[in-house]
């Protein structure tokens, strides 16, 4: 794979040390290719949160690659500096709760993130205002988080997630909270920024309605992933 | 770039502006502490200043007229006047008593001076209405902190005075307001006891043979008589020649006129060495307290912000906020709580305290400034520990287990 | 945001640059005026009586008895009392008895010098008659020369005594308490029965039309003062009524230790009822008016390193000037003889003492001086 993309070889992650060690991940080989969404379900201690604590370089893992797009981020030690910044433009994050700042408006809590980048203001709102425009929020550009639904908060958080156009999303239970409706939504909103932006994305999930839309799914079970073909249900 | 710690205060603007407000109070305070210390400096100062004075002849071997009461003869300014260097002498009484107008009475330092023109050391330097005395007896003029308005007839002692004229600032060292009257009815007012005293006094004199003779009618008369002078006053003013040194002024009169002569200089260190020395040090402490107490306070609001916003700065740490902005947001709050503080604060303790405070209030702007200064350091001070707790925040958090 | 920040930063300036050192001084300013002075000198002084006459006996002794009260008139000539003649009638008496006793001598004495003379007529014939000898009338001259000595002998003693009853009489009159002139009765020192001493003061008595003030001048403020000035007299008692009156004469010799010069005031018409001998009283006297010149009030008056003069405001600079005063009168006025002219400006009250560095603000009157 060349370009974007994300591809993980051999990760290990142990906490702790000596007897009290915890093997949480034991060798686990994933690759997503742009555009691709994929998904990630195991059962709760199966090791996906370190996984995922991992691939957004939150926590260092004990050993494995990791390589992002045609860099090489993580190889038995970072081999990036400013692992803040791999955060803000490479890696993308959509939380199970939104997480908005609750005193920026919704245009700045995501147009934050390009300002972050250095990006001028005006470049990194009217940016936030096109993604909130695909995502159906437009007209509630200029409220304050509390202002807004559920669906509306976890929607500008997509469009957070989206906003530097990062080439990985890693989303943990995205649609946790929401109904069946909405929450097939949001898959389908991020299947078309995947394609859109040829940004690959992984969704961790335990959530049975939208565990079928997945063409590809990771299993983990004890520290180990597994891929299985998923059905690749099509989203009206 | 946005500013987080704007958009913060904006978003709960309200509970800001109160906390600075409270804080304002607090810091108001300890500048008016600050402001209550000059001002007990300050009334010792005015009290040297406007007796316009160079030189302050007082009885021998005392620290008097001010800090220790002090007797000599109401004719030593005589003396005192034809010694080289002295251009003016003048003598002053200082007694401090009860005034009385109308119904109530009012503590004030009832000041003695000397017969002559405006100009004279120990008169008023300015009035702020009204005229100076003009005749010898029952007349006055008094500082408008006596509350005594042009025209009004006070009682000191036994005698009525109409108030003349008014001065401001004209204060003793303990703050007490000043009342000029000629020095004649001072001596008297300074000495004669209440009428049942004298009756006593002359009781006793009469009984005594060694003053009442038959043979010698008037004996009695005469001895009564000097009973009920005073011929004494507290202190002489000195004036001297433009040009001379006031030390060697000094010198020459304590040599040859054997009276404890002071400068202004050595008066100062009496002033404010001895007589608020106390006062100073008890206003000092409160200072420092006052200090240390709002830092705290400063410390524990900062905390406290910070605290109910360390699931945003995970957020923010996560989505790759850098630490400088995560501690920029802290402190800026900080010390904008702390310049919001210091204005309500300095507005306060101008326009609040200072008029309804029963002493002077000094407000210097070399204080403010440093307040100022204080305030800012102590608010990034304080916010470190709240910078501290932010830092240790595992951005991993808001990635939920 | 801007409502509550806007009008917080104002504030704040304001209580900055208003208030504390930094501000300007506030202060009055009045033009030099040109009008007449009168100026007036104003003493203090006591009620006294210009006699007082203090009547007591001349040798000690016992009061017998006083016929007059205090506050009671008398008139000159009158009896106010009689000491204790004590033994003073019996020796009187013993006198008298001598006079007569001296009488009898004298009359003794006379016959026997009529006798003698007779006797040496007789032989004196007698011897021109050859009938007896020179001898026996030398001896009859002889008793003839003593006999008209003891007879003056006789004469003045009988003088001697007459002059000591004559004394004794002139003593027993001074026993009566006498009014020298008319009068009230001021005191009365002591009551019948009471002992006292030669000199001591039994009654006073004053002219009650005599009163005047005794008034004490500082010296410095008793520039002009002569005899004859009005003056206005006001009696602690009275306060409200004022009495006319005059200078009667200003003393020669003053008061060196209160340095206070005396005079004494008289009223033109005595106040009716009298006051009393010892009350306090005010008296103000006119000076002639001087002619109109430059006048500033004497609240305008500042000395600045050893030199008087007044803060003047010269195209809203201010300057130190220094004057020459002049007279000056009761109300505060002042006349400036050099120095300023008509219509200068010039700070007369101000909140804080000025130096040439300050900065003023001219304001009608100043805070907290309203009368």
């Amino acid at each position: 794979m060349t370009g974007k993309g994300i591809r993980i070889e051999g990760l290990k992650k142990r906490y702790g040390s000596g007897d009290t060690a915890v093997d949480a991940l034991m060798g686990v080989d994933m690759q997503v290719a742009p555009g691709e969404v994929v998904g990630l379900v195991g059962p709760s201690g199966s090791g996906k949160t370190t996984l995922l604590k991992c691939l957004g370089a939150v926590i260092e893992p004990t050993a494995g690659r990791m390589i992002l797009g045609d860099e090489i981020i993580y190889d038995n030690g970072w081999k990036v500096s400013d692992l803040r910044a791999l955060r803000r433009d490479k890696i993308g994050f959509i939380f199970q709760a939104p997480y908005l700042i609750p005193f920026l408006d919704v245009t700045d809590n995501v147009a934050l993130l390009p300002m972050l980048a250095g990006r001028p203001n005006a470049e990194a709102r009217s940016r936030a205002i096109e993604l909130f425009k695909s995502l159906d929020v437009e007209h509630r550009a200029r409220a304050m988080p509390s202002q807004l639904s559920g669906g509306e908060q976890q929607r500008v958080a997509i469009a957070r997630g989206l906003v530097n156009r990062p080439p990985v999303i890693l989303a943990d239970e995205p649609t946790a909270p929401l109904d069946s409706e909405r929450a097939l939504a949001v898959i389908r909103i991020l299947n078309t920024m995947a394609q859109k932006f040829e940004t690959a994305i992984i969704v961790v999930t335990h959530d049975e309605k939208i565990i079928p839309t997945f063409k590809r799914i990771y299993h983990i079970r004890d520290g180990v992933t597994y891929e299985e073909a998923g059905e690749g249900r099509a989203i009206e | 770039m946005i500013s987080l710690a704007g958009r913060d205060i904006m978003h709960s603007l309200g509970k800001f502006v109160f906390t600075g407000m409270g804080l304002g109070l607090l810091i108001g305070v300890t500048l008016s502490m600050a402001g209550i210390y000059r001002g007990l400096v300050d009334d010792g100062k005015v009290l040297l200043d406007n007796s316009g004075a160079d030189l302050w002849v007082v009885q021998q071997d005392t620290v008097g007229p001010y800090a220790e009461s002090s007797s000599i003869f109401d004719d030593a300014w005589r003396g005192i006047l034809s010694m080289p260097g002295v251009a003016r002498a003048a003598n002053v009484t200082y007694f401090t008593m009860q005034v009385r107008q109308g119904e109530r009475d009012v503590r004030a330092m009832v000041t003695g001076i000397a017969s002559s023109e405006p100009g004279t050391p120990g008169w008023p330097p300015y009035l702020v209405s009204g005229r100076q005395i003009t005749r010898g007896h029952y007349e006055a003029v008094a500082d408008i902190a006596t509350g005594f308005k042009l025209g009004d007839r006070i009682q000191i002692r036994r005698n009525h005075y109409t108030v003349v004229g008014l001065t401001r600032r004209m204060v003793s060292s303990g703050g007490d307001p000043m009342v000029f009257i000629p020095l004649k009815d001072a001596q008297e007012a300074q000495f004669l006891k209440d009428n049942d005293a004298i009756r006593q006094q002359r009781h006793r004199t009469a009984t005594n043979p060694a003053f009442n003779r038959p043979q010698v009618p008037d004996l009695l008369a005469a001895v009564t008589a000097s009973q009920s002078t005073n011929p004494y006053v507290n202190a002489v003013l000195v004036q001297i020649k433009a040009g001379d040194d006031a030390d060697e002024v000094a010198a020459s009169i304590r040599r040859w006129k054997r009276l404890t002569v002071y400068t202004r200089s050595q008066m100062e260190t009496i002033i404010i060495g001895k007589l608020i020395a106390t006062s100073a040090k008890q206003i000092g402490m409160f200072l420092v307290i006052l200090s240390i107490v709002s830092a705290a306070i400063v410390a524990f609001i900062i905390y406290t912000l910070t605290m109910g916003k360390i699931r945003e700065i995970a957020v923010l740490k996560l989505i790759g906020t850098k630490n400088r902005t995560i501690v920029g947001l802290i402190m800026q709050q900080s010390i904008a709580l702390g310049v919001l503080g210091f204005v309500v604060g300095k507005i306060t303790a101008t326009l609040v305290m200072a008029p309804i405070f029963p002493k002077y209030v000094l407000l210097q702007p070399l204080d403010s400034v440093i307040g100022f200064g204080v305030v800012v350091v102590i608010c990034m001070i304080s916010s470190i520990v709240a910078i501290r707790a932010a830092m240790k925040v595992d951005p991993a958090e808001a990635i939920g287990g | 945001m801007l409502a509550v920040l806007v009008p917080l930063i104002a504030l704040f300036m304001y209580v900055s640059l208003r208030s504390g050192p930094l501000a300007p001084v506030s202060v009055t300013v009045t033009k030099v005026t040109n009008q007449p002075i009168t100026p007036a000198l104003f003493g203090i002084g006591t009620v006294e009586a210009r006699y007082t006459y203090k009547i007591g006996p001349t040798f000690a002794g016992r009061i017998k008895s006083l016929d007059v009260e205090v506050g009671g008139l008398v008139k000159s000539g009158q009896v106010l009392g009689e000491m204790d003649p004590v033994d003073l009638d019996e020796r009187i008496h013993a006198q008298e008895a001598a006079v007569k006793r001296a009488e009898a001598q004298l009359s003794e004495a006379q016959t026997s010098q009529t006798f003698a003379q007779t006797q040496a007529r007789r032989y004196q014939e007698l011897l021109a008659a050859r009938s007896t000898s020179e001898e026996i009338l030398i001896t009859k001259k002889h008793e003839q020369q003593v006999a008209e000595a003891k007879m003056n002998v006789a004469r003045e003693e009988s003088t001697r005594v007459r002059a000591e009853l004559a004394a004794l009489k002139e003593q027993r009159k001074s026993l009566s308490l006498i009014a020298p002139a008319d009068g009230l009765v001021a005191a009365r020192n002591a009551d019948p029965g009471t002992t006292i001493v030669a000199g001591q003061a039994v009654v006073e008595l004053i002219d009650p039309k005599s009163l005047w003030v005794n008034t004490r001048f500082d010296q410095l403020h008793a520039h002009g003062l002569a005899a004859k000035l009005p003056a206005k007299i006001v009696l602690r008692s009275r306060a409200v009524e004022v009495q006319a009156g005059r200078v009667l004469r200003v003393e020669p010799i003053a008061d060196a230790v209160t340095e206070e010069t005396l005079a004494k005031v008289a009223f033109d018409r005595l106040p009716d009822p009298l006051p009393s001998v010892g009350e306090l009283a005010e008296v103000t006297l006119a000076l002639p008016a001087l002619p109109a010149g430059p006048v500033i009030p004497n609240a305008a008056i500042q000395r600045m390193h050893g030199q008087v003069g007044v803060w003047q405001v010269v195209d809203g600079d201010l300057h130190f000037t220094p004057v020459i005063l002049g007279a000056a009168d009761l109300d505060g006025h002042v006349q400036v003889r050099d120095g300023l002219k008509v219509d200068d400006q010039i700070v007369v009250y101000s909140a804080r003492i000025l130096s040439t560095r300050s900065r003023i603000h001219v304001v009608d009157h100043l805070q907290g001086a309203k009368s």
